[in-house]
């Protein structure tokens, strides 16, 4: 008998295949990614994404080279739209790097507003998005999140976006590749999504 | 090495020429490269060290005077002679002009060099350390070169020039403490405290900043030569001559500091005064929107107010800088950070500074340039552009979280900057030359 993982893989081929149609396996993925993550609750790509040791480069999951794209925190964490969250736990950051709450004012680890030196509320600080505005900012070009791919990663999936701009070098400073990226775009730097989702 | 240059050993004057090229070239690159990195890392530390490297040198000096004795770090080595049989010319000749230029990888007769190491660090600008130790390979380049001007025997005119140690070791000794004298001394850059306090405001030779006193907030007033002078209960200070202006629980006053007589007051939700009397800059909040307003007495029986910019209440609009026409504030949003500056008379407003990734705040105007803090993640800076110029400058910057830079005043090149901890909540008021 088969296994379920591999019963649902050929279901999920399948169904890639009829859908793919004129557009290319790479871009086709990264267009659907996202799409099949939220509408299919992860089932099909959690099929896709088997168990796994995931090698990483320099995040679990990561297994090229390109470097991660610039971030508060060291690392690149992004929520589903692409603002960074703290790596540790997933808890949205400003680009200053403190937490704050859902109206975007800086708190502390109970939950309460920050003051500045003279005893007052300190106000918002701009939280933009990882890859379209602090990679159009440090580095002149118009990047859109793009292609992208999954890995387990401590038992949950996680989706790793990479960054795409027309630039011919990466952030590393050395030739850019194609990737998963498309309409003329290059991977620039990569940032990563964890859903939640087990795996 | 001045031996090593020489037409027979070269194998022509055409090619000593080339092989001295290459050594200066060598030497002027890797000692650039050591100059970058001792500036890099200066910066990196981002602590004031002008006064350690000061004391280096002293030290130095009295060793080279004599007074004390003490080995220096230094590796006891020449220049591979091999690779002048082994190499090409001009690649002996660059890795020389390199082995020498680095400094560190020969023989250190006087303690200068590692002072000037820790000059570099001291001056924490990578760009301003490679330069001034390119001029060290470039002298190293010139003794190769420069021995045998005049002289049909090289090493003839290097013996000259031992002849004369004395006299070296001497205006060595000298130089030691005239760079220790420069380093102690207060330099562009460095960073002065004044003790607690934050919201500076500086103008006519009076220094103004608010401190807290067992959780209230108190003025304080510093005129040049006299007793400092105190208002209780005020906040955010704009001072102008023999008036100032500051927030408190009703809304903003303007006072004479020193008869301490009452010349206006705005109630309500009314804070961050700017004052360039008979103008004052103030920002109000309602409730959907902050509006900075500046409100012109020159008839204070009929004071008009005009509105500057606006901001959803949610945001950040101030604090406003009032100088000789202008008007300069800083927007803050979760979508990024702006720095305006608006000349009164015409109206005509400029972006001066924006980001989408940086906390951009707090302005300040002179009559010539304005001033700023910048905020990222790691570290904090004060920015400045002049009003006639679109170059920005960075003329101090701060790391840690203990550090972070606020509110800023600023006279002629001088800036005073809150700087404060967001672990305690403290602040410093500092005074940064540039």
């Amino acid at each position: 008998m088969r296994r379920p993982d591999e019963l649902v893989d050929d279901v999920a081929r399948n169904l890639s295949t009829r859908l793919a149609g004129g557009l290319t396996r790479r871009s086709f993925l990264g267009r659907m990614g996202g799409a099949m993550l939220a509408v299919t609750g992860g089932a099909a790509v959690a099929a896709a994404v088997r168990p796994e040791e995931s090698e990483a480069f320099h995040f679990c999951g990561h297994i090229w080279t390109t470097g991660s794209c610039p971030n508060p925190m060291g690392l690149p964490r992004i929520d589903k739209h692409g603002y960074p969250l703290r790596p540790g736990d997933g808890r949205p950051i400003d680009n200053l790097g403190r937490l704050v709450n859902s109206n975007g004012y800086a708190i502390d680890a109970s939950g309460n507003r920050l003051r500045g030196p003279d005893g007052k509320l300190l106000p918002r600080a701009p939280r933009t998005r990882l890859c379209e505005e602090w990679v159009k900012e440090r580095y002149g070009h118009n990047s859109h999140t793009q292609g992208s791919w999954y890995r387990c990663c401590n038992n949950q999936i996680r989706k790793l976006a990479d960054c795409c701009s027309p630039s011919k070098k990466r952030i590393n400073g050395d030739a850019s590749l194609v990737g998963y990226c498309w309409g003329g775009n290059r991977v620039f730097c990569v940032q990563y999504y964890d859903s939640g989702l087990s795996c | 090495m001045v031996e090593t240059f020489t037409p027979a050993v070269c194998g022509s004057r055409q090619r000593q020429w080339l092989a001295l090229v290459g050594f200066a070239a060598g030497a002027i690159a890797a000692s650039a490269l050591v100059g970058t990195a001792l500036g890099a890392l200066g910066a990196a530390l981002g602590a004031q060290l002008a006064l350690v490297a000061a004391g280096l040198a002293l030290l130095a000096a009295a060793r080279e005077a004599g007074l004390v004795s003490f080995p220096l770090p230094q590796v006891r080595r020449q220049v591979p002679e091999r690779w002048r049989f082994e190499l090409p010319l001009p690649v002996w000749s660059v890795g020389y002009g390199a082995g020498l230029g680095v400094g560190f990888l020969t023989f250190q007769p006087v303690a200068t060099f590692w002072v000037a190491c820790a000059a570099a660090v001291a001056l924490a600008n990578p760009l301003a350390a490679a330069v001034s130790f390119a001029a060290f390979g470039a002298a190293r380049a010139l003794m190769a070169a420069w021995p045998r001007r005049g002289h049909e025997d090289a090493t003839a005119a290097v013996e000259s020039l031992v002849g004369r140690r004395r006299f070296l070791l001497v205006a060595n000794v000298v130089v030691l403490i005239a760079c220790a004298t420069l380093l102690a001394a207060p330099s562009a850059g460095a960073a002065t405290s004044l003790g607690p306090g934050f919201d500076p405001s500086a103008r006519g030779g009076v220094l103004a900043r608010a401190r807290m006193s067992s959780g209230v907030s108190n003025i304080l007033l510093q005129p040049s030569g006299e007793s400092a002078v105190t208002i209780p209960s005020g906040s955010a200070p704009s001072v102008d001559g023999d008036l100032v202006a500051y927030g408190d629980s009703q809304g903003v006053k303007v006072v004479n500091w020193r008869t301490g007589a009452r010349v206006t007051q705005i109630d309500g939700a009314v804070a961050k005064p700017a004052l360039d009397w008979p103008l004052l800059a103030f920002v109000r909040t309602g409730s959907t929107y902050k509006r900075l307003i500046v409100a012109d007495y020159t008839d204070p029986a009929a004071p008009t107010e005009r509105w500057i910019a606006r901001a959803v209440v949610m945001n950040d609009l101030g604090r406003p800088s009032l100088v000789a026409g202008r008007i300069a504030w800083h927007k803050l949003t979760p979508g990024g950070a702006r720095i305006y500056v608006q000349r009164l008379a015409t109206g005509k407003r400029t972006v001066v500074a924006r980001s989408d990734i940086l906390v951009l705040a707090n302005p300040s105007l002179s009559s010539t340039r304005v001033v700023w803090m910048a905020q990222s993640a790691r570290a904090c800076s004060l920015q400045t552009r002049r009003f006639d110029r679109r170059t920005v400058k960075r003329i101090y910057r701060t790391t840690r979280t203990t550090r972070l830079l606020w509110t800023t005043a600023l006279t002629g090149r001088t800036v005073y900057v809150t700087q404060w901890s967001s672990k305690t909540g403290s602040s410093t008021l500092v005074r940064v030359n540039f």
